[in-house]
């Protein structure tokens, strides 16, 4: 294997490879951090023109543009609390809070170091563990991703604001906002206009939720809320900070690997997930959601931790664990090779010139992450009065552009006035949006083990996997309870 | 506060099991096999949301308990801005909203995105720098359309009117 992947490095150590992904990187960056604009659109904008290349630089250059744009969604994520990306929506918990205190560099270099961090590890872990996550995550059924959901939104539910029932009522909405359209057996539900047949998109909503109500609140408070236009400020992220962030940035990264290795639960998850874990061990909770650099260590490494190892099931099994991991299935098949366990036998070579090439992003994307963020710091100068309808603007052109169609930008208003509701009422918007994002893997996981249990409800604790995850959600809730006791009665 | 976050979140359930479900998410007259029918998902959540509006209200009339219900007091985000200015200055964006989506089909997505951007420019307070401002308004709108008309080859609606007098 050693012998393979030496043959491999001389292989992609070219200066046309290395331009290639410099290039995906960069452009992932920015298209990453333009709210609208999403990974998945850069992965998809860039696919027509993979036709005319060599096949691996061809993956290389989409796969490039994913971990850019997925470290890009931390950029507005902190300067302008709009997340460019699902993925980075738990990055603005911390991100932007320290972004306000006049720290925005700390925040960005901090994403960037943990963002790195969890791509390499990530990618080692493609090398080195594939086949047999893949096979483990292959093994989960129905009830098992159930559970594994219903924790995933325990712990988001319990971790965003200061309340588990606000948290919960917050996941319902999502949950419900998530079943409008066309159910996995064809029938349509909440279908008031015939658009909303096909449902809500995630973008419109996700962009919705976030970007609409600071502008709404810059609008509605303007002589009541302080606007100081936010400088880069405190760049540093002192030894200390690294060492005190280095366990949630580790943990994370393995919590990214294992989450994106099992198809479709992505990088949101995962952040989202890593992040309730730093808080829950970490010294320093009370200070999460205020500016707290392990929160950013935690998110950032676990979303970016997903980029190598969504690739696992794709090139072990041929199965895309999201959006993007589809484009590149595409892509694969464009230039001939089907990935799957044959993948192995008859492209092996082009396999170890992937992890090789993957490798070597993780290292450009730290050049790129340091290159741009001096460019995109300039945002953070620019005026709140002025930079909120700016941004209002750049997500009508983003999202229109995505769908060609004024339905999502409806959504996208609407959602927006629906979100500064949920501000108002100190309603979290996090659980809501992991829980519109997760909603249809749920149901659809629910009704499938229904289905096979003969609708025996008994089906969903009925394997030793079913009951770990009843029980971590039982016991996020019970801790969670207890912590709110402790509040009150201090 | 609480009680009436309560009672909205427990009326906004309640209104979607009690209303919107029988309406709109029809049962199938066949179901093959064993599989749960397509409103059972939606009823299951909205009967958890009440629930939890519910517990929200319980908790909300008793002060020992209110913590728990209400940690942070929302009510304290409005500051000492008289009600019926920050509810004037709501209705003014959501206005602003509900009439550039119909303005789009009349003047085209362009001028539209512009006129909201004005707008929103006002309503935000930052049109005391006008030229700015106005420049802002102009300029972003249309480099955007042309970034996405041209590179990614999005077709934005023209608008009725403005087509009609062929432009």
């Amino acid at each position: 294997m050693l012998n393979d992947l030496l043959i491999a490095f001389q292989a992609v150590a070219t200066f046309e490879n290395f331009l290639i992904m410099a290039a995906g990187i960069w452009g992932g960056v920015i298209i990453g951090a333009i709210p609208g604009m999403t990974g998945t659109m850069a992965v998809t904008l860039a696919l027509p023109f993979t036709f005319y290349m060599q096949p691996i630089p061809s993956i290389l250059l989409l796969v490039a543009l994913y971990k850019g744009s997925t470290y890009g969604g931390s950029v507005s994520a902190i300067l302008i609390k709009t997340p460019g990306t699902a993925s980075a929506a738990c990055t603005t918990l911390d991100g932007y809070p320290l972004a306000r205190q006049g720290k925005a560099g700390k925040a960005l270099n901090m994403a960037l170091y943990s963002s790195c961090t969890g791509d390499f590890i990530s990618n080692i872990s493609l090398i080195f563990i594939a086949a047999p996550l893949a096979l483990l995550a292959l093994r989960i059924g129905p009830p098992e991703y159930f559970m594994l959901m219903v924790f995933a939104l325990t712990t988001v539910a319990g971790v965003s604001g200061r309340s588990l029932l606000l948290g919960l009522v917050s996941a319902c909405l999502g949950l419900l906002l998530a079943t409008v359209g066309e159910d996995m057996y064809g029938s349509f539900r909440f279908d008031l206009t015939v658009d909303m047949q096909g449902g809500l998109a995630v973008a419109p909503v996700l962009i919705g939720l976030f970007a609409i109500p600071e502008l709404l609140k810059i609008v509605v408070f303007r002589n009541t809320e302080a606007q100081k236009p936010m400088q880069l400020g405190d760049n540093k992220v002192t030894r200390a900070e690294l060492r005190r962030s280095l366990k949630s940035m580790l943990k994370g990264s393995m919590i990214g690997v294992v989450m994106g290795a099992i198809p479709g639960i992505g990088p949101s998850a995962a952040a989202f997930s890593s992040y309730g874990e730093a808080q829950r061990s970490s010294k320093h909770r009370e200070n999460f959601g205020k500016g707290e650099v392990e929160g950013i260590a935690a998110s950032e490494s676990a979303n970016n931790g997903c980029c190598g190892s969504t690739m696992i099931p794709l090139l072990a099994l041929g199965v895309p664990g999201d959006v993007i991991t589809g484009v590149m299935l595409g892509a694969f098949m464009i230039h001939g090779m089907t990935p799957g366990p044959m993948l192995f036998e008859n492209n092996l070579h082009e396999v170890y010139m992937l992890f090789i090439g993957m490798l070597f992003s993780s290292i450009l994307l730290f050049g790129a992450g340091k290159a741009t963020m001096r460019f995109f710091s300039h945002i953070s100068r620019i005026p709140p009065g002025l930079m909120a309808p700016i941004v209002l603007i750049l997500c009508l052109f983003g999202i229109f552009s995505i769908s060609n169609s004024m339905y999502d930008v409806i959504v996208l208003l609407a959602m927006g006035v629906f979100g500064f509701f949920m501000f108002l009422f100190a309603i979290p918007a996090a659980p809501f949006l992991i829980a519109f994002i997760l909603g249809p893997m749920l149901e659809e996981n629910l009704r499938r083990a229904l289905a096979i249990s003969r609708g025996d409800p008994s089906i969903l604790v009925s394997s030793p996997i079913t009951w770990l995850f009843a029980s971590l959600a039982v016991f996020v809730i019970v801790i969670t309870i207890r912590q709110q006791l402790k509040k009150a009665k201090a | 506060m609480g009680i009436a976050r309560g009672v909205i979140i427990t009326a906004l359930f309640g209104f979607v099991l009690l209303v919107l479900i029988p309406i709109y998410v029809p049962r199938p007259s066949f179901i093959p096999g064993f599989a749960p029918p397509p409103d059972m998902w939606p009823r299951t959540v909205s009967i958890i949301g009440m629930v939890l509006g519910l517990l929200l209200l319980g908790l909300s009339f008793s002060k020992k308990t209110q913590a728990i219900a209400d940690p942070e007091d929302a009510g304290s985000i409005r500051g000492d801005t008289p009600l019926p200015t920050l509810l004037l200055r709501f209705g003014w964006s959501v206005l602003a909203f509900a009439l550039f989506v119909a303005a789009v089909s009349l003047l085209g997505f362009l001028l539209a995105s512009i006129l909201l951007l004005v707008a929103m420019l006002v309503l935000t307070g930052y049109w005391r720098n006008r030229w700015v401002a106005l420049i802002v308004a102009v300029a972003l709108p249309l480099l955007l359309y042309l970034f996405f008309s041209s590179a990614l080859n999005t077709r934005f609606p023209t608008g009725s009117l403005l087509r009609a007098l062929g432009v």
